[in-house]
């Protein structure tokens, strides 16, 4: 049974359009994460759901009640917001329950509920405090449990973590992700943060300019991104994109730009054989670098080009080798630490030609090589 | 939403009604009683022009005019200078600060018509506590409110003291926002105290002589329980304010579609005399 | 070292003689009415002899008591509906969005531009022609909502964060229910602010009581105040700063308690007004 469904939703605020026909259904006890950057539209989305926004056109239903036109009270869902939202001049206790008192639900059952979600949230020994003698991270697990000890139909969380500090974030981002599954409620989870959404989602919902730009699972997203804009906003670091263009060569199609000439296979580019100026996509971590070796000039190689280092960021664990193209653009490849070329080092860049992306000039994939892990 | 547009037209609707009732429609009311006679026991008459004609004409509007005029001349700086001072001496290292604000403070939380009775007294020419001082100290007693060359100034001596804590708090409220950067600079440059008065000082404090100046001068034309009270516009009709010219005119002449003539005359004063001095300290502060 | 000391003395100095200034008076006057008439005129403050006849004079020719609880009923009252429903306006000005919530605002900055004066006369025409001249209605209708009040309010509530109002939504609440029970304990100091200004303004009017009421038992204080001087009632000056006494304690008692928000209020109020 589907618990949220959105049916062509459209919103606009005076002439302005912020979400353009969003349709979209969420599974019962799914995880959706609605990912995009800021004026993506994706808190107007869960704002509507919340019912603190109007819906414009379309509907929205829950559980397959039409709820497009009912108070926030009357939806049965529960919020986390941003900033929390707690109620500066209540305890703990009474931020819990208001919601409760609010539907006159018998006394016991709010004592029994309030100390089954402070259970679960380790909040009990805090109960009798006011927000601002909290920690960011105990206001965050309040406003959880105040949505919790409601058990609504769906939880709704608008950019939960972002007050937070990065580590805190980390921490927190793991506990929401094991206390849904746990409690099992269908949960709409919006973030500008793609690790969130990756690490979070059971599926991803990519928006840019109030539109859906792609739905899938992260992998999905991650392998087979639909235009230039997911692919570069799906991944970190960010996916490197080199412009050029589609030449046939004996039989074999190379993508060839400013410095490299680059083999891709051949049904990747069966529709667009044409020189068109189109834009290739390859993520860091797909990169393979070697030691500067003397190449043979000329003849395509295929599947390497040479770079010339410029900088180079260890993390730790891998590092990031930024590198001009001989003659070309800036790009990046992000390595294990085996063997570290030194800035001013010419090095050459081995493409696997199963992770290339190619995106045609409106920004559409037009690669479909980069398969899914069955 | 529809829910929140209803609430808000529910949560506004009243005020919306009492704009309308007692703001919107006196504005609009005075305009249409300038252009009627009326005593409130017949009916309103057509004036045409004459309200219009007699206030231009009329000594007694005039003087009163000027008699504000008299009152700013004295109240304006002299409320400036003494607010100035009392401000630079909080502003420094004090022991009891808010003792000192609050002493000054005081008079401006006492009503007018309390402040007005008491000087009345205090002012009187001959058991005054103030002439009894002068006696004191050798000079002879000054019939203060009695004579017509004394009776503006003493009033607006009394004003200015009523209303100095209150100008005091905007003064002490500018200096607390010039930047320490800025004073230790000048300090370093070795500046004297007049010239860091003059150079820092009283140009950072620029918006406040501004609300200063705009505040007192509409106080002024304001002006109507202190001679109400303490003499009833005399000596001479030398501390006759506008606004007591307009009550005597609706209260006690019953000249409704006058008085509100002089109302409108009186907005278009103050707007004009704040706009005068908006351009000349907007000049000054070019220089 | 010793030219700092003598600075620090004379400003001392110079504080002292001007908080004198400020205070001595209302000692004087505070004293006065304790004395017999022929010591009225002395400087000191402690009287020969302690009477208090200027006070029983002052009760018995004109009734003090009903104007003080005239005032305090006037002034509460438009006090009251100032917060509550000051507070109701300001809430949807700030966090609610209805049709005609712009011109709302643009007329009630322009309201507050407008002098006095200019509306005294058709607001006092107004009262003749409902009938309310002489009746608490007149006192405590026009003052019910308050501009500057409105303004305060709404600046403050606009800096409330908008996830509070969206969670008490989602709890349930009302927009009413939403302002007195989440709003209104977040805004203390603007409520105490716009409390102490409105009630003083309240408390100390005079020339719109004198405009529109003439029955002396409907007379608030500060009114019967100045007809009693003025009528020559009092006949001597013990007896009239005696009436003025039944005034000003309450205030300076309320003063001294809580001169910080005294001095916030009718400062902000008067920078803003």
């Amino acid at each position: 049974m589907p618990s949220v469904s959105f049916e062509h939703v459209r919103k606009a605020f005076g002439d302005a359009t912020v979400v353009e026909d969003f349709d979209l259904t969420v599974a019962d006890g799914e995880l959706l994460v609605l990912v995009g950057g800021s004026g993506s539209g994706k808190s107007t989305i869960l704002r509507m759901v919340a019912g603190l926004e109007e819906v414009t056109s379309g509907s929205i239903k829950i559980d397959d009640r039409d709820v497009t036109a009912l108070p926030p009270r009357e939806r049965d869902v529960a919020m986390v917001f941003q900033d929390y939202g707690l109620y500066p001049h209540m305890s703990v206790r009474e931020n819990l329950s208001l919601g409760l008192r609010l539907r006159k639900i018998a006394r016991q059952e709010i004592d029994r509920r309030v100390t089954w979600a402070a259970g679960m949230l380790g909040l009990a020994p805090l109960l009798d405090r006011k927000p601002k003698q909290l920690s960011g991270g105990q206001r965050q697990r309040v406003a959880m449990g105040r949505a919790m000890v409601r058990e609504p139909k769906v939880f709704l969380f608008d950019e939960p973590l972002s007050n937070l500090d990065a580590s805190l974030r980390a921490q927190m981002r793991i506990e929401i992700g094991g206390l849904q599954r746990r409690l099992n409620t269908t949960t709409i989870y919006v973030t500008h943060d793609q690790v969130e959404a990756m690490t979070l989602g059971d599926r991803i919902v990519v928006l840019a300019d109030g539109r859906i730009q792609q739905i899938g699972r992260p992998i999905e997203l991650y392998r087979a991104p639909i235009n230039r804009f997911v692919a570069g906003f799906i991944g970190t670091p960010p996916m490197n994109f080199v412009d050029g263009g589609l030449r046939e060569e004996d039989g074999e199609v190379f993508f060839r730009a400013e410095g490299m000439s680059i083999r891709v296979p051949h049904e990747n580019a069966a529709t667009s054989k044409a020189a068109e100026s189109l834009t290739l996509g390859i993520r860091p971590e797909d990169l393979r670098l070697n030691a500067s070796t003397t190449r043979a000039e000329g003849g395509p190689a295929g599947d390497a080009f040479t770079g010339r280092v410029v900088l180079v960021e260890r993390l730790g664990g891998t590092s990031h080798v930024h590198f001009d193209v001989v003659g070309g653009s800036r790009m990046m490849a992000s390595v294990l630490n085996d063997r570290l070329p030194d800035v001013g080092e010419t090095i050459s860049v081995g493409v696997p030609p199963d992770r290339v992306h190619l995106f045609a000039a409106d920004g559409r994939s037009i690669s479909n090589s980069a398969s899914l892990p069955s | 939403m529809r829910a929140e547009q209803k609430s808000g037209s529910l949560m506004a609707a009243p005020y919306g009604v009492f704009l309308l009732v007692f703001a919107v429609y006196p504005i609009a009311f005075a305009l249409v009683l300038v252009f009627l006679q009326w005593d409130l026991v017949t009916a309103p008459a057509f004036a045409g022009a004459d309200n219009v004609r007699l206030l231009v004409h009329d000594g007694r509007f005039w003087r009163a005019v000027a008699n504000t005029f008299v009152f700013l001349s004295i109240h304006v700086p002299l409320q400036i200078v003494t607010a100035l001072g009392l401000a630079l001496a909080l502003n420094r290292q004090l022991a009891g600060r808010s003792f000192w604000r609050a002493a000054f403070f005081l008079p401006v939380v006492i009503s007018g018509a309390v402040v007005a009775i008491l000087w009345s007294n205090l002012y009187a020419t001959d058991v005054g506590l103030i002439n009894r001082v002068l006696v004191k100290l050798g000079a002879s007693p000054v019939p203060w409110l009695t004579d017509p060359r004394t009776a503006m100034p003493a009033i607006a001596v009394m004003v200015t003291w009523k209303n100095v804590g209150f100008y005091v708090i905007i003064y002490l409220a500018g200096l607390q926002y010039i930047p320490r950067s800025c004073q230790e600079a000048i300090e370093i440059e070795g500046a004297s105290a007049w010239q860091r008065f003059r150079y820092l000082t009283m140009p950072s404090l620029l918006p406040q002589h501004i609300l200063v100046v705009t505040l007192s001068t509409i106080n002024g034309f304001q002006l109507f329980i202190e001679p109400y009270v303490m003499t009833g516009g005399g000596p001479l009709r030398r501390t006759y304010s506008v606004v007591l010219y307009l009550y005597n005119n609706a209260f006690a002449y019953q000249k409704m579609g006058y008085a509100a003539t002089i109302g409108v005359a009186l907005a278009l004063i103050i707007g004009a005399v704040i706009f005068v001095q908006r351009r000349v300290i907007g000049r000054a502060e070019a220089l | 070292m010793k030219r700092n000391l003598l600075a620090r003395i004379a400003l001392y100095a110079g504080l002292t003689i001007a908080a004198l200034t400020f205070i001595y008076p209302f000692l004087w006057m505070a004293s006065s009415t304790f004395k017999p008439p022929a010591e009225v005129g002395s400087l000191a403050l402690i009287p020969h002899d302690i009477t208090l006849d200027n006070y029983r004079t002052m009760w018995a020719r004109a009734p003090f008591g009903r104007a003080l609880v005239n005032s305090i009923f006037v002034a509460t009252t438009i006090t009251l509906s100032v917060l509550v429903f000051g507070s109701m306006t300001a809430y949807a000005m700030a966090r609610l969005n209805f049709r005609g919530r712009p011109a709302l605002n643009a007329a009630t900055i322009a309201v507050l531009l407008i002098p006095g004066q200019l509306t005294l006369i058709p607001l006092y025409t107004l009262m003749v022609e409902l009938g309310w001249v002489d009746s608490y209605t007149a006192l405590i209708v026009p003052y019910l909502f308050n501009p500057t009040a409105i303004l305060m309010l709404r600046q403050f509530f606009l800096q409330i964060p908008q996830s509070l109002i969206d969670s008490a939504r989602m709890d349930g609440m009302s927009e009413p229910r939403i302002l007195f029970t989440i709003f209104w304990p977040l805004s203390k100091p603007v409520l105490s602010i716009v409390a102490i200004f409105t009630f003083m303004g309240a408390w100390n009017e005079v020339l719109w009581p004198l405009l529109v009421v003439r029955e002396q038992n409907l007379m608030t204080l500060p009114q019967l105040l100045t007809v009693f001087a003025l009528g020559g009632g009092a006949g001597s000056v013990g007896v009239s700063l005696a009436s003025a006494m039944v005034l000003v304690v309450p205030v300076v008692v309320a003063y001294a308690f809580l001169q910080r928000n005294f001095i916030e209020s009718m400062a902000g109020s008067g920078i803003k007004g």
